[in-house]
């Protein structure tokens, strides 16, 4: 029995015996959530290519797993899916089946001790919203205050490290092309996972809380700690509105624009002051208020900077003189030379390409008086996605970047929606 | 909806077991006492079944863990694997009552319902887990007392899978139900035994992925029952 375990067939073998295509993988989970049912409208066969890729951009969605996070990084490389499929899958939210309130009174006792009915005054079996990896319930504490409890689907974390494995036995070939860099399936790993700690998730809310406070427009959620585990969290109820909500009320360009300042500023603030990023740029994770306030609700995916990745945005973001500078040239070079990379020239090419061609026209460096880049026309998320996708190509991504570039991508996404006016340069300025 | 409700009461008030019924009259002392012993015999031979392993188990060592004669364990059980199979029983019946008493469950789907029974079995199997190891591969020799094709596992197993089939016929609408709904409770007994089985071998913290498992199978395993009846 146990030298049957210890051999590769063994594992296997006994994995098969117990199921683990069923519980063991996330990915099955979404796959059987396409073929029974749900999503059945949605998937059809068709088959020209155009319609094929479309398809497989539809497959995603319903994949709004660890595979939406690699799959974007992927096409960012090899461009198999359309750009506005890829735009939309930065705020797409990585998803968990549903649970039923059996389930959920197993998840909280389990993991708090006690039944969900015992420890709050009031709890609402049925969730309001999805989370990342789990469900939102709303409860009243004994104390009588409002809170939003998040709970995890069982086993995720494992259903995910499995995937992963079968993953990088599957993408063997484009690991050793170079177009899948082992760093970069490791870097996208540890994020994930680092999402199933709900712990750890904590942390992020009351480090975020503590370094966003000059920040008078965001608000942030307080952790009920006694009321939290790695598998549960129980936090403050936050008002505002979901994006769709909020725009469905037609609010004015005023507010709109004000909004759009307020989220740019805060993705900058957090590069160059926070050096850490709310990295899930997913619609889900904002809600929006109409004195312009922002609620962010949703921790799980952190990205922690260097404080040389910080350092070297801070330069190149408004760089005065000319890309094709040797200063400028150095200025690359140097920061790569820290992450432990080399700058190849392909990539250099491209990282000029991209500062040319995207940054110069939404960051100016030098802009006129009361400059304002409109987010409205979509131009420039095309160009974003254009030179997203050459440097991606070139092999010679930094993988800190690849959670920076999903981010950014999302919060263009959300400003393009908002058809939102921004003082760009001017904002970027205050940090520089 | 209301007649669907009367009929479940109706349902709980004609099927309850007889010791269910016993307890509701008020028993004597008489029978109090005896029900004390009985549970006595259980627990002190369950704790020695998970310590001491179950064929290592005496009856004398039992009697003697319970702190009565030897002769009197006899009085109640015949063998050990009688103590064991009352075990089991217990095992499904509370599972049973904690389905059908639990008003939480009333309005909830069929996988719900079959989930809590399941949950229910194994929350009460956790304290005994290494025990349930052993007994499993001993209920699979053929000549066993345990086995699953003794006379009393036969009765045990009609009174779960009876349920399972209460549970089926109240949460699927009858017309146009699909073949596979016939077979389905003898099916879902097996499929029990393949649970018991992944969560004796989930090292997972805190069972985490038998819950997955249990979650992800009941699901499919209703969604092909309903999709069998369009």
């Amino acid at each position: 029995m146990s030298s049957q375990k210890n051999t590769t067939t063994g594992r296997a073998l006994s994995m098969a015996s117990m199921g683990a295509g069923i519980a063991g993988s996330y990915v099955s989970y979404l796959l059987q959530r396409a073929f029974l049912g749900e999503a059945e409208g949605k998937i059809k066969l068709k088959s020209t290519h155009v319609r094929a890729a479309r398809r497989m951009a539809e497959q995603m969605h319903a994949l709004r797993g660890p595979a939406m996070k690699l799959g974007q990084m992927l096409s960012l490389q090899t461009g198999f899916l359309p750009d506005e499929v890829l735009a939309e899958l930065a705020t797409l939210q990585m998803e968990a089946p549903g649970m039923h309130p059996s389930l959920v009174r197993v998840q909280v006792k389990g993991s708090l001790g006690r039944d969900p009915e015992e420890i709050f005054k009031q709890f609402t079996a049925e969730p309001f919203a999805a989370a990342s990896l789990g469900q939102v319930h709303h409860a009243v504490t004994r104390e009588g205050q409002r809170v939003a409890v998040k709970i995890q689907y069982p086993g995720i974390r494992r259903a995910i490290e499995n995937d992963f494995t079968l993953f990088r036995t599957f993408s063997k070939p484009a690991q050793a092309s170079g177009h899948l860099p082992k760093s970069a399936i490791d870097e996208i790993e540890k994020q994930i996972i680092a999402e199933t700690d709900y712990q750890r998730e904590a942390d992020n809310i009351e480090f975020f809380a503590d370094r966003l406070a000059p920040l008078s427009f965001v608000k942030i959620p307080h952790v009920f700690r006694e009321y939290t585990s790695d598998k549960v969290l129980t936090m403050s109820l936050m008002s505002g509105q979901h994006l769709e909500d909020f725009l469905a009320q037609r609010p004015s360009q005023r507010l709109r624009s004000q909004l759009g300042a307020h989220l740019f500023e805060l993705f900058h603030f957090q590069v160059y002051e926070v050096k850490a990023l709310h990295a899930d740029p997913h619609w889900g994770n904002y809600l929006f208020n109409d004195d312009a306030g922002i609620s962010l609700v949703d921790f799980g995916c952190v990205k922690y900077l260097s404080p040389e990745a910080a350092a070297y945005l801070r330069c190149v973001c408004l760089y005065p003189g000319s890309t094709s500078s040797a200063d400028f040239r150095r200025l690359l070079e140097t920061y790569y030379e820290q992450a432990g990379e080399k700058l190849l020239p392909g990539a250099r090419r491209a990282l000029i390409g991209f500062a040319e061609s995207f940054y110069r026209k939404v960051y100016p460096p030098n802009p006129g008086n009361n400059h304002i880049f409109d987010f409205s026309d979509n131009a420039f998320l095309r160009d974003f996605l254009r030179e997203s996708k050459n440097l991606f190509r070139t092999k010679g991504v930094i993988t800190e970047f690849i959670f920076l570039a999903r981010a950014e991508m999302g919060l263009y996404q959300t400003l393009h929606r908002l058809r939102a006016r921004v003082p760009t340069s001017e904002i970027v300025r205050k940090y520089l | 909806m209301a007649t669907r409700k009367k009929a479940s009461t109706k349902e709980a008030s004609t099927k309850r077991t007889p010791r269910r019924a016993a307890t509701a009259k008020r028993p004597g002392r008489r029978a109090q006492n005896k029900a004390a012993i009985r549970k006595r015999i259980v627990t002190a031979a369950l704790s020695l079944f998970q310590t001491k392993g179950f064929d290592a188990t005496t009856t004398k060592a039992i009697a003697r863990k319970a702190g009565i004669a030897e002769g009197t364990v006899f009085n109640y059980f015949r063998t050990k694997e009688d103590i064991a199979l009352h075990f089991f029983e217990q095992e499904v019946d509370q599972a049973i009552a904690s389905v059908r008493e639990n008003p939480r469950l009333r309005k909830a789907t069929l996988e719900e319902k079959l989930f809590a029974l399941v949950h229910s079995q194994l929350e009460f199997l956790a304290p005994y887990e290494k025990f349930i190891g052993a007994a499993f591969i001993h209920a699979l020799k053929p000549a066993s007392p345990l086995g699953i094709f003794s006379h009393r596992a036969q009765e045990l197993r009609h009174r779960y899978v009876g349920f399972v089939q209460e549970l089926l016929d109240e949460s699927l609408p009858k017309q146009r139900l699909s073949p596979l709904t016939f077979l389905a409770p003898e099916v879902f007994w097996i499929y029990y035994l393949g649970a018991l089985l992944y969560w004796l071998h989930d090292s997972s913290p805190g069972k985490q992925n038998t819950l997955a498992f249990l979650d992800r199978s009941l699901a499919i395993g209703v969604s092909v029952l309903k999709q069998g009846k369009r």
